[in-house]
């Protein structure tokens, strides 16, 4: 995830040092959790047993996708990670590390970021050389697989994913008792946090029509540039890639609570193709979240496969097509919930018959604003979505 | 060419048709220098048949033949042999070379035949396993000798306390292959027993060893009886490999019965004491068996049996070849049973051959061969050799070509050497008890099986000079000596050690002819855990010894140097090789998983504290008490992964894993650094010592 969040965000309740840390319901019931996990090891040791713990498996062979629901729910299946195996007994170690880490925070009344919890829980193993953490790419899956096994939000273990993506348009909310008014944003946007649940961001007034979602920064930045939120009455965002949760969480909420349709404008390659599977079924790797993040209702825009033609694009604006690509682009189609798409699984194929990708920007080739007063408003005439 | 055409050569041939005829020789000129060849002048010209092609070698095989010799004459007579080896420089590049036996002694006929006439003995005509085979090495020993110094070959045998020695000085003329005696007008002297015979010996500077050498407290036994031959030849004294010194300690493994007194040029003493009392089984002499007879064998002996039948012939001259095994023979040869041998022509011998390999006849009776038996070649091996695993195995005997063999191979595998063992401060006493004058002695002289390889290797690593004294070492030094010898890799690039052995004695030339290294670099040794490229012989810290024992071992050559490759015998070979490889292999796998055990239980360890301090942070839990807790179960878990498991995965009993005679030395760190600081105590002369430079 975010390399450079930021080491630590300020927690959303502030209290003096000493003063005694007032526990919400829901930190109490966090911490329940926290505790029982810890007696279950202290039992089995006692009885002179290994110790295991039972890690909800986030994989696709553990993923449903709920055909009423829409979206990716998680099954049952677990993982065991077992203190007394060579190869599980690194990351044993480091779950009970994150766990005790997580009870820190929230006695304390703390949050910090992933990074953060990071350098809380690196140090070196006593009497060795090694280090419990190398790298947070370490930590980041450990945090995770803590949420699952206690069935705790991140913002219950009092972690914060790094902010990521910007928001402008037609919308006014308070942060955290601020009041942020996104049409007045500047150039930059207002970046969306990575927490944002109904205690923090209370949506006030809601002018706009739809959200339009677009992949990168470079085509936000287009779209800002050319005031399209406004011509067109929208609300515009952007994940920087995959979008992280705190954007998920924010599209979903806007599109359930402002009842505001989500169009997603990503690039035509099967990076592309999964974020959108992301933003509408959830994802594999969250599918524990899908409840709070997916929605269903999400469409893709664009860019097409047949937008070569439609747009008459050159051959040099096009990337060709990698043996990943392919071998990725197969399994998307693979997916249950593209399967009986009959649309998508053409849009697929003849992505994969043209042999190449096209990137939003290829449509700059065009004209600059080609994509904002041409493309998009096309697409919105012609309601033509990809469901 | 020649084909192509024919035209130019016919014309060169009438060329030469037109120069003046010479006749070059006639029929009557080459007979007049036509003349038979003796024995002795034939292997006076051809001296590298014998072993004797350069100076270094005929030293060596002049010892080596005396001491065969020697050893197979006390095992003919019940004795167990105690031998003594002296070399003695007289000049440059000549050398007296002296060895006495407490063997039966010779009578006094037989002593000028035996060393003065090649191809006299007791052992070519009979089947029975023994050292020696043709009755050709001593004495073609001492005709080098007087080829190349002119001295006789000088012969003291005793065969009783009471009777009087023989004394010989004798010299081959080798034109008629007799003996020449020179001393005392052609007869010889007989020195007489009791102090009379002392005298004598000492007034004529004879050199003769009158007692055995006695244990501290007690005195010297008398030698009831006994051989010394004396020889005086042109040679090389040089230690290293194919040495006097290797072939002494190779007979010594071999041969764990026997007492070796070895006297080197330059007067160290060297002693080999016997490890058993025990003498290896008497060897049975056997008929020969009648498919290891060839025709012309076969001839002469129809020839020269004496009267009798065609049947009585074949049972009496052969084993295994009872009167119905003759008659078969004979039907199928379609001969009378009871024609005379004096009848058959060659013709019918020539059937009667073809008959033989086309008989089904039992194998030879195997019970003459004397093994010399896996618990003393592990006994023999590790006495001599430091390692940590071996292994023997004994072949039952088999057959080639009618000839009774049988293999045995006994395995050393040395892990880490001693010098990687020991700890600074061990090392520091050694250095200050050492008399080294440089520092690659010390190495070599202190640690086994280092080598000055191994010690040049550490020299190098600690960037010492070559000429570094050890006792002028500053604690710096000695800190970088340590690390150095921690550090370099000393068995790397090892290559497998063979020793080869033909009914005990050693063989240490002629490697690569061998049919034993040719079967071990045949064998794949990866599946037994070494390292081995493709045709070679495997790498790693092994010592492999091969027995080849019969009553006819097939050299290749008459120097006796390495053995023949017939299938019956590469097959035992590799039989015998694959069951100790199979050990090793079984060894080298349970210690790397001992090992892996080591490592799995120390990663379980380092975790254990911080999921102790995690669950203390958790649930305030007592650190201590869980981490006890867990402690145990960590223990518990990992010893259940120690108990052994064969490949099927079914438990076993540590003592039935390798079967029989293996041999496991446990290391031992306090027992070994005693040894070591014992030993550089005593570096000089220490009769219980081998102190021979490897």
């Amino acid at each position: 995830m975010a390399k450079r969040a930021r080491k630590k965000k300020v927690a959303p309740i502030r209290r003096a040092a000493d003063a005694p840390v007032k526990l919400t319901d829901k930190d109490k019931k966090t911490l329940k959790s926290i505790v029982g996990m810890g007696d279950r090891v202290v039992k089995i040791a006692g009885l002179s047993r290994a110790p295991h713990l039972d890690i909800p498996s986030r994989s696709l062979s553990n993923v449903k996708f709920n055909k009423s629901k829409r979206f990716i729910e998680m099954g049952k299946g677990t993982n065991k990670r077992e203190l007394f195996n060579l190869s599980q007994a690194k990351s044993y170690m480091q779950t009970m590390l994150v766990a005790s880490g997580c009870k820190q925070l929230i006695e304390q009344g703390k949050s910090t970021s992933i990074r953060g919890m990071y350098y809380l829980l690196k140090h070196t193993i006593e009497g060795t050389k090694e280090e419990t953490f190398n790298e947070q790419s370490e930590c980041d899956p450990v945090i995770e697989d803590v949420e699952v096994s206690l069935n705790a939000l991140r913002e219950e273990l009092h972690v914060y994913a790094s902010n990521r993506g910007s928001i402008v348009g037609n919308l006014v909310f308070d942060d955290s008792g601020d009041e942020i008014d996104c049409s007045r944003m500047g150039s930059g946007g207002y970046t969306i946090p990575s927490i944002c649940e109904p205690d923090i961001i209370q949506f006030k007034k809601c002018e706009a029509d739809f959200i339009l979602h677009v992949e990168k920064d470079t085509v936000w930045r287009r779209f800002n540039e050319d005031k399209f939120w406004r011509t067109h009455n929208c609300i515009l965002t952007h994940g920087g890639g995959q979008p992280p949760r705190g954007v998920r969480r924010l599209l979903h909420r806007m599109h359930h609570e402002l009842e505001l349709p989500v169009y997603c404008l990503l690039d035509n390659d099967p990076w592309g193709y999964y974020i959108y599977s992301v933003i509408k079924q959830g994802s594999i790797n969250l599918a524990y979240e899908s409840r709070r993040m997916a929605i269903p209702g999400a469409k893709f825009m664009g860019l097409r496969s047949k937008d070569y033609d439609r747009c008459e694009l050159t051959p040099s604006v096009t990337i060709k097509l990698s043996d990943q690509d392919i071998k990725r682009a197969k399994q998307i189609a693979s997916y249950p919930w593209f399967k009986d798409k009959k649309p998508w699984q053409k849009e697929i194929q003849t992505m994969l018959k043209n042999g190449f990708k096209l990137e939003v920007e290829a449509l700059i080739s065009k004209d600059i604003s080609y994509v904002t007063e041409q493309y998009v408003p096309d697409r919105l005439e012609d309601r033509d979505f990809l469901d | 060419m020649s084909t192509a055409t024919p035209q130019p050569r016919e014309a060169t041939g009438d060329e030469k048709k037109s120069r003046p005829k010479r006749r070059r020789s006639t029929a009557e000129q080459m007979a007049s220098q036509q003349r038979s060849i003796s024995v002795s002048e034939f292997f006076s010209k051809n001296r590298h048949l014998l072993g004797f092609d350069n100076p270094r070698k005929a030293l060596l095989t002049t010892v080596k033949e005396a001491v065969d010799n020697s050893l197979d004459a006390c095992e003919e007579a019940g004795i167990p042999p105690e031998i003594w080896v002296h070399i003695e420089g007289t000049s440059k590049e000549r050398f007296k070379i002296g060895i006495q036996d407490n063997g039966p002694g010779i009578v006094k006929k037989q002593i000028p035949l035996i060393f003065g006439k090649l191809l006299y003995g007791s052992k070519f005509h009979r089947l029975r396993m023994s050292r020696g085979q043709q009755g050709i090495g001593i004495s073609a020993a001492g005709m080098y000798g007087q080829l190349t110094t002119g001295k006789p070959i000088k012969i003291v045998s005793k065969t009783s306390p009471r009777k009087a020695a023989h004394y010989f000085e004798i010299q081959i003329d080798t034109k008629v292959n007799t003996p020449e005696i020179l001393n005392n007008k052609g007869n010889g002297v007989d020195i007489p027993a009791g102090d009379e015979g002392k005298n004598y010996i000492k007034d004529h500077g004879i050199e003769w060893e009158t007692h055995y050498p006695g244990q501290e407290g007690e005195s010297p036994k008398p030698l009831k009886s006994g051989t010394r031959v004396t020889i005086e030849l042109e040679g090389i004294y040089k230690r290293g490999k194919g040495s006097v010194d290797e072939y002494l300690e190779q007979t010594a493994i071999a041969n764990p019965h026997v007492t070796i007194h070895f006297l080197d040029p330059d007067g160290n003493e060297t002693h080999y004491f016997r490890s058993t009392d025990q003498l290896p089984p008497e060897a049975k002499e056997i008929k020969p068996h009648p498919y290891g007879v060839e025709l012309g064998r076969l001839v002469t002996m129809l020839k020269e049996f004496k009267g009798g039948t065609l049947s009585q012939f074949l049972t009496t001259s052969f084993s295994r070849v009872s009167a119905a095994v003759a008659r078969r023979i004979c039907d199928q040869a379609k001969l009378s049973s009871r024609a005379r041998t004096k009848r058959i022509g060659r013709e019918e011998a020539d059937t009667l051959y073809r008959a033989i390999q086309e008989t089904k006849i039992q194998n030879p009776t195997t019970d003459c061969i004397a093994p010399i038996g896996e618990e003393l070649l592990l006994e023999g091996l590790r006495h001599v050799l430091p390692g940590e695993f071996y292994a023997a195995a004994t072949r039952p005997p088999s057959v080639y070509r009618g000839n009774p063999f049988q293999i045995e191979v006994a395995l050393a595998y040395g892990g880490t050497n001693t010098a990687q063992k020991i700890s600074y401060d061990v090392l520091e006493r050694l250095l200050e008890e050492s008399d080294a004058r440089t520092l690659k002695q010390f190495l070599v002289v202190t640690f086994d099986g280092m080598g000055p390889d191994g010690a040049e290797k550490i020299i190098r690593e600690g960037k010492f000079s070559t000429r570094q004294s050890p006792s002028k070492l500053k604690a710096k030094d000695r800190q970088r000596l340590f690390e150095a010898m921690r550090n370099v890799n000393l068995s790397e690039g090892q290559g497998m050690s063979v020793l080869r052995y033909a009914n005990r004695v050693p063989l240490q030339f002629k490697q690569r002819d061998c049919a034993i290294t040719q079967t071990l670099s045949g064998m794949n040794w990866r599946s037994y855990g070494l390292s081995q490229s493709r045709g070679s012989l495997p790498n790693g810290p092994v010592i492999v010894m091969v027995h080849v024992a019969s009553v006819w071992v097939p050299f290749t050559s008459e120097s006796k140097e390495a053995i023949a490759a017939y299938p019956e015998i590469e097959k035992e070979l590799r039989l015998a090789l694959q069951t100790v490889g199979r050990k090793l292999g079984m060894f080298l796998r349970r210690r790397h998983s001992i090992r892996q055990e080591g490592e799995r239980r120390s990663i379980f360890l380092r975790y254990l504290g911080e999921v102790a301090s995690a669950l203390h942070a958790i649930n305030g839990v007592d650190r201590d008490e869980i981490y006890e807790n867990l402690l145990r179960v960590a223990k518990r878990k990992t010893a259940e992964a120690d108990t052994k498991l064969d490949e099927k995965g079914r438990k076993l009993d540590p003592d039935t894993v390798y079967g029989e005679n293996v041999l496991i030395v446990e290391e031992d760190q306090e027992s070994l650094e005693k040894e070591l600081l014992q030993r550089s105590k005593s570096r000089t002369p220490d009769p219980n010592e081998n102190t021979t430079e490897e």
